[in-house]
């Protein structure tokens, strides 16, 4: 997307923004006990502030029709799709799965996302990472990962 | 107790066996930082903040602390000593303080003498470093003594100061730059307020008590955002690594290179301590300056040793120079120290003017640890140089998600939630989107840790003022603080009116 058309998107939901913490300020209790300024005073003056910016940016939004250096990025879509989904789901699933094998299957489809191929290279790799950093950090620091699912261990 | 005796016990601090190993963890990693193109300084000591945190949760917190900002402040000095050696090897700056010592580091590369640019890109970053911490240490006394007579106005001001000047320095459009820093104050208000305890914006949901966390919010920002736009554009065929050749350089070396790594290492220093000036500026002032001042400066761009050594020696001094208002005043200038001031706050360590009387230890035995990292980095740049070169052939296909993952364990071992793990997401792609379209991230991350203390900080000084906002333009030092950030907000826009070019900051 053009940076100008990006602004004046992004203009109008910073304004929204602005405008939540605005209105949604005036919920908030007005006077608090040991401040003579309630605790709404600077959230609502922040809200007024980004409002105003956004309308500047959207105002030099529109003024700026420049002729924008516009090279044509190839874009790896498919890669950045496949890696945020499995990102998604990592997050997701992190808890239900345990850390070994949620993070072996983010790593996994990942790598095979950013080049296909050298299926089992990848899978050491992954495997090793995810237990490299359990081993170090559940066994070795005493930290807490959730770890193997019930319906395994 | 004099300064010279703090000193010495920091050094005690800083010469502790596990104190050694994370100066030594910190400074190897900031190399690797800074070699690899794609992880900045900020970036990398976002993603590490979990990772020590875990590493020192055994500890008493104030030790705690003091292990984890020895460590994270070794990564950003560390990573301006690495940050050279893609730039003179490959043409491509590691991090954006590098961008200049291509222009005459890889014409020395290609001449052969590529050896001789990294030693003495070493050795500057090394006498810098060094002439930073003895400005520290000569400093942060005073410094810290004047800040302590500070009221909340004052206070108030001298954050506000901090916010213009990073914002105004920040990158394109200074309207961008002031909305992220707003959008950062604003998100800062959400949770339980401090001073009154009531819940803003909360909407009942138990996660959003504590607020949103500041570290969630900055490796996503950074790290994942980073990661993204490199999975998304395609990467340019990567030109030939070059020879590293002889390492140690030439007496005429040596000769040319000392003026500049002097003049380098005091401007890069002075410009450092400024709020919103970073290392960046630091080094294309310390360039500009050296090939106005030298005898022959149609050499520079050809592989002057003078134009690699003045802005690898300004950088470093510059990211010393950087700690000096963080560490006495509670004020980041910049991107990276705004996120060690975020680690710090983490440890319960509120940096300012009280550090050094609260917390000694920490405060010197960081100093003093930066006395022994420079000195590590040293010895490890020197002769490790080809192994760190090696470092650039890092397959980006395992790099990139691996660097989600350490993303998702720092956060996930420190805040044992999955909301804060999609928060992370949300906030990668918002840091990809944003920086995609010249949007400054560093200003959001500076509003979002300084947001509490300056709501703070105004909510007492109008308590004790009754109300009346006047005060902070009555009590002369708030007003001169105020006079300083309209200032520095005008004078630029001023000089762009008239047409002339604005040097802007793009590390933050």
């Amino acid at each position: 997307m053009q940076t100008g058309k990006f602004d004046r998107y992004a203009s109008i939901l910073f304004a929204l923004l602005g405008a939540t913490f605005l209105i949604e300020s005036r919920n908030i209790s007005k006077s608090a006990y040991g401040s003579e300024v309630g605790p709404n005073v600077f959230p609502f003056l922040l809200g007024l502030i980004l409002i105003l910016l956004s309308v500047k940016l959207f105002l030099e939004s529109l003024k700026n029709i420049q002729k924008e250096k516009k090279k044509t990025d190839e874009l790896q879509i498919k890669r950045f799709v496949i890696i945020l989904l499995a990102s998604i789901f990592y997050a997701g699933t992190i808890e239900m799965l345990g850390y070994i094998i949620s993070t072996f299957l983010f790593l996994y489809v990942s790598f095979q996302a950013m080049e296909r191929g050298s299926w089992i290279k990848n899978g050491i790799v992954a495997l090793a990472f995810s237990f490299f950093v359990y081993f170090l950090f559940v066994v070795v620091l005493e930290g807490s990962l959730p770890g193997m699912p019930i319906w395994l261990s | 107790m004099g300064v010279m005796d703090f000193l010495m016990q920091g050094f005690q601090t800083a010469l502790q066996p596990h104190n050694i190993f994370f100066a030594f963890i910190g400074v190897l990693i900031g190399t690797a930082v800074g070699v690899l193109p794609g992880i900045g300084p900020m970036s990398g000591v976002a993603l590490l903040i979990p990772v020590t945190a875990t590493f020192t949760s055994g500890m008493d917190p104030s030790a705690a602390a003091t292990s984890s900002i020895i460590l994270l402040a070794g990564v950003y000095y560390g990573a301006m000593y690495g940050g050279s050696t893609t730039s003179i090897l490959l043409n491509t700056p590691g991090e954006s303080s590098s961008v200049v010592t291509t222009l005459d580091g890889y014409q020395m590369a290609k001449q052969g003498r590529a050896g001789a640019a990294l030693s003495i890109a070493a050795i500057g970053s090394f006498f810098a470093g060094i002439v930073s911490i003895i400005g520290l240490v000569l400093l942060a006394d005073p410094l810290s003594e004047m800040a302590l007579k500070f009221g909340p106005a004052e206070y108030f001001s001298l954050m506000l100061l901090g916010l213009a000047a990073v914002s105004g320095l920040a990158g394109g459009s200074i309207t961008k730059a002031w909305m992220m820093t707003v959008t950062g104050l604003l998100i800062a208000t959400i949770g339980i307020d401090a001073v009154s305890g009531v819940a803003r914006f909360t909407y009942d949901i138990p996660v959003l008590f504590g607020g949103l966390e500041f570290l969630t919010v900055a490796v996503g920002l950074f790290a994942l955002g980073e990661v993204f736009k490199t999975v998304l554009h395609k990467e340019e065929d990567t030109e030939k690594v070059a020879k590293v050749g002889r390492v140690i350089p030439s007496r005429a070396d040596f000769k040319e290179s000392a003026g500049p790594i002097v003049r380098g290492s005091f401007l890069g220093f002075f410009i450092g301590v400024l709020p919103g000036a970073g290392a960046t500026l630091a080094s294309f002032f310390s360039y500009i300056s050296e090939k106005k001042i030298s005898k022959n400066p149609e050499k520079f761009g050809k592989g002057a040793i003078a134009g690699v050594a003045a802005p690898e020696s300004a950088n470093n001094a510059a990211s010393g120079g950087a700690m000096i208002p963080l560490l006495t005043l509670g004020i980041p200038g910049s991107g990276t120290t705004a996120i060690l001031m975020g680690a710090l706050i983490m440890y319960n360590v509120q940096p300012g003017p009280l550090l050094f009387s609260d917390h000694p230890d920490v405060a010197w035995g960081l100093i003093a640890s930066m006395f022994i990292g420079n000195l590590m980095l040293l010895i490890l740049n020197m002769p490790l140089v080809k192994v760190f070169a090696k470092i650039i052939e890092t397959p980006a296909k395992y790099l990139l998600p691996i660097i989600i993952a350490i993303s998702v364990f720092g956060v996930y071992a420190v805040q044992v939630t999955t909301f804060d793990l999609f928060l992370l997401i949300g906030f990668g792609l918002a840091g990809y989107l944003l920086a995609q379209h010249d949007y400054p991230i560093a200003p959001l991350v500076l509003g979002l840790v300084l947001g509490p203390m300056i709501e703070n900080n105004m909510r007492r000084a109008l308590t004790t003022s009754n109300g009346d906002f006047m005060v902070f333009v009555q009590q002369p030092i708030s007003a001169f603080f105020l006079v300083c950030s309209v200032l520095w907000i005008l004078i630029p826009f001023v000089l762009r009116l008239k047409g002339k070019n604005v040097v802007v900051n793009v590390e933050g």
